[in-house]
């Protein structure tokens, strides 16, 4: 049946060869593929500073809290399927876990809503204990597998004193993460809101302690003035600072995450996120994953289709 | 809105592709010394169009496919069992305790573990409900908005195993659980369960608010009340008059607040994680009511069929290729 000049044609054998292609991506339509996934617990800092507006978004001015929300809603949609999303927030001294991770790819909507609906009127406290509040978060995960973000400015309020540090020994290393600092390196005002929510001016000099008054002054006692051990142990003298102003406190926060075994990122960009969790090799959890690769398949079998009219 | 969408769109500028069969014959030419001198010959014109077409039908088939053509997911309304239901849960330190008032010690469970194993027991019978799930201590928390995904509510519940946050501020709770129902439809039962072991006098501001949401937003309330071993109950009455005030007594007050907005409401005292589960049960029978609701006909994908339609006209292609008669 087949004779000679049909043979002679490309065009047949290209047929040919078409079907036999189509014809393999019934038989072999998947390719097993391992592919990293991301099992992520993001915390995220709701106290006042983060009200602070210093990022910009469509050229908006937005607070670091808006910003937080938009990162996570865009690593929501970058992270591959399989990858699960915990959140909690923290204020105070300690954290809560909203709920446990969750898949993005069949709860992305439940996710982002829950995104979305992050706010400072959460908060259950207004203190914002930074390094007793990491402490605790990492605590409280410490058998975890997830990889932990704790997304915050730094800003200690009210001052800490030096002189009591949090002690991260026994919780180092147990858990890996991020401390994810957020705001940026110049001061801004803190916008005030009252019962209902309406902001109120901002924060001014009067409103805020600017100096630890807990427990003992660091200093050495001859240095203080108006120093009485009962009475005075901070000195006479009244502290005016800038704590009613608020910026990111990098150096203060890359030594945290020192302390605790974690990595420490500047969130400038909403990408540097999911680019900062892929660079590392400690994140990435790698699952075998199905993937689709008929799209192979008719590629080829489009081209030589393709070929038959040229 | 057309029930058909794409994967990657762009992949049907492709479909210019199909233009091609048009422009030239895909036959090989043979060289004839005057083609004006050949007959008119139907026959070979009707297969020389249908070439085009078949070929025209294979590339669109084969782009169709690889832009992922898919059917959207569809709505189907139906009658059946279930309600849209809210748990509103109690994040106070107090939840942390047994219910005999203790720090666990291993025998007895705390009454928030107690809570997340009979909710999470709940939420596994509920399969045709819509859940959410708000939080409260001294703020309210967002935790999880009206969904089917069970897996999604039951991670939410798993959490309250988490320490439990500090007070009890029962009113802003209770506003965002309502506010919940705001953006929904009404189809059916709304329903807002609140757990907690403990209330709170709620101000006369909100208060009033308070009733104003209620109001609209039909639900029916139960409360299912974790009753500690000191505690007075919903329905005591002091000895003392000048004890009976909200603060004195804020269950007792709450509990009239609730039977005073005029909606269906219910409330279980339980003193043990037994009574609990029995208030759940009860619960679960109650709202077992016909309710409209839309089952979700998941999206469904085109690729394959395109792919199959190709191979069948590719195979048409070569069989009409065998008959190709070539002369000289």
């Amino acid at each position: 049946m087949l004779n000679r000049q049909i043979a002679k044609d490309y065009r047949f054998w290209f047929l040919l060869l078409a079907l036999a292609t189509m014809l393999s991506s019934f038989v072999y339509p998947t390719k097993i593929e391992p592919r990293p996934t991301y099992q992520i617990i993001a915390i995220v800092d709701i106290t006042r500073s983060m009200n602070a507006e210093d990022y910009h978004l469509d050229e908006k001015t937005v607070s670091r809290l808006e910003f937080v929300k938009h990162t996570l809603s865009e690593l929501l949609l970058q992270l591959p399927c399989e990858s699960k999303l915990g959140l909690g927030v923290f204020t105070d001294r300690r954290s809560t876990l909203l709920f446990d991770p969750i898949d993005v790819c069949t709860g992305h909507n439940e996710l982002d809503a829950a995104i979305k609906a992050l706010d400072w009127r959460m908060a259950w406290a207004a203190d914002s204990r930074i390094a007793s509040g990491l402490f605790s978060t990492l605590e409280m995960l410490k058998d975890r597998k997830e990889t932990l973000l704790f997304m915050t400015d730094g800003h200690e309020a009210p001052p800490i004193n030096p002189r009591y540090r949090t002690d991260f020994s026994s919780v180092k290393n147990k858990l890996k993460g991020l401390v994810v600092g957020i705001g940026g390196t110049q001061p801004v005002p803190i916008p005030k809101y009252n019962q209902r929510g309406e902001c109120e001016g901002f924060y001014s000099v009067e409103d805020v302690p600017h100096r630890s008054a807990f427990g003992e002054s660091d200093l050495n006692p001859e240095k203080i003035e108006g120093y009485n051990a009962r009475n005075a142990p901070f000195g006479s003298a009244e502290t005016i600072g800038t704590e009613h102003l608020s910026a990111l406190n990098e150096s203060y926060l890359s030594q945290l995450s020192l302390e605790a075994g974690f990595e420490y990122l500047h969130l400038t960009e909403p990408q540097t996120m999911l680019a900062k969790l892929e660079a590392s090799n400690i994140y990435p959890v790698v699952k075998n994953s199905v993937a689709d690769i008929r799209w192979q398949w008719a590629i080829l079998a489009l081209s030589l289709t393709i070929a038959l009219w040229l | 809105m057309t029930a058909i969408a794409f994967e990657t769109p762009w992949v049907l500028t492709g479909l210019l592709l199909t233009l091609l069969p048009l422009i030239k014959t895909g036959i090989k030419p043979t060289a004839y010394s005057w083609p004006v001198m050949l007959p008119p010959d139907p026959l070979s014109m009707f297969f020389s169009g249908l070439l085009r077409l078949i070929g025209m039908a294979t590339v669109t088939a084969l782009i169709l496919g690889l832009s992922g053509i898919y059917l959207k997911e569809q709505k189907m309304e139906r009658v059946g069992h279930g309600a849209h239901i809210v748990l509103l849960l109690d994040r106070s330190n107090s939840m942390d305790n047994t219910f005999a008032g203790k720090a666990p010690n291993g025998v007895e469970e705390s009454k928030s573990l107690a809570a997340k194993r009979l909710l999470s027991e709940f939420v596994d019978k509920r399969q045709q409900d819509r859940i959410g799930i708000a939080a409260y201590s001294t703020s309210p928390l967002f935790v999880m908005p009206l969904t089917e995904n069970k897996q999604a509510i039951q991670s939410a519940i798993s959490a309250m195993s988490t320490p439990a946050l500090a007070y009890t501020n029962i009113s802003k709770g209770l506003a965002m659980a309502l506010s919940f129902f705001g953006q929904q439809p009404v189809t059916g039962a709304r329903v807002l369960l609140l757990v907690s072991d403990g209330a709170a006098a709620i101000d006369p501001d909100s208060e009033l608010e308070l009733r104003k949401l209620f109001k609209e937003s039909q639900v029916r309330l139960y409360w299912i009340f974790l009753r500690s071993q000191n505690s007075t109950g919903l329905n005591a009455v002091p000895e003392n008059p000048r004890d009976d005030t909200a603060d004195a007594m804020p269950e007792r007050y709450l509990n009239l607040f609730f039977s005073s907005l005029n909606i269906p409401y219910q409330a279980y005292e339980a003193e043990s994680p037994k009574a609990m589960q029995q208030a759940i049960h009860d619960i679960g029978q109650l709202e077992n009511r016909p309710l409209h609701y839309y089952e979700r006909i998941p999206k469904r994908d085109l690729t394959e069929a395109c792919y199959q339609w190709a191979t069948a006209m590719l195979g048409f292609l070569l069989m009409l290729k065998l008959f190709e008669v070539r002369i000289g």
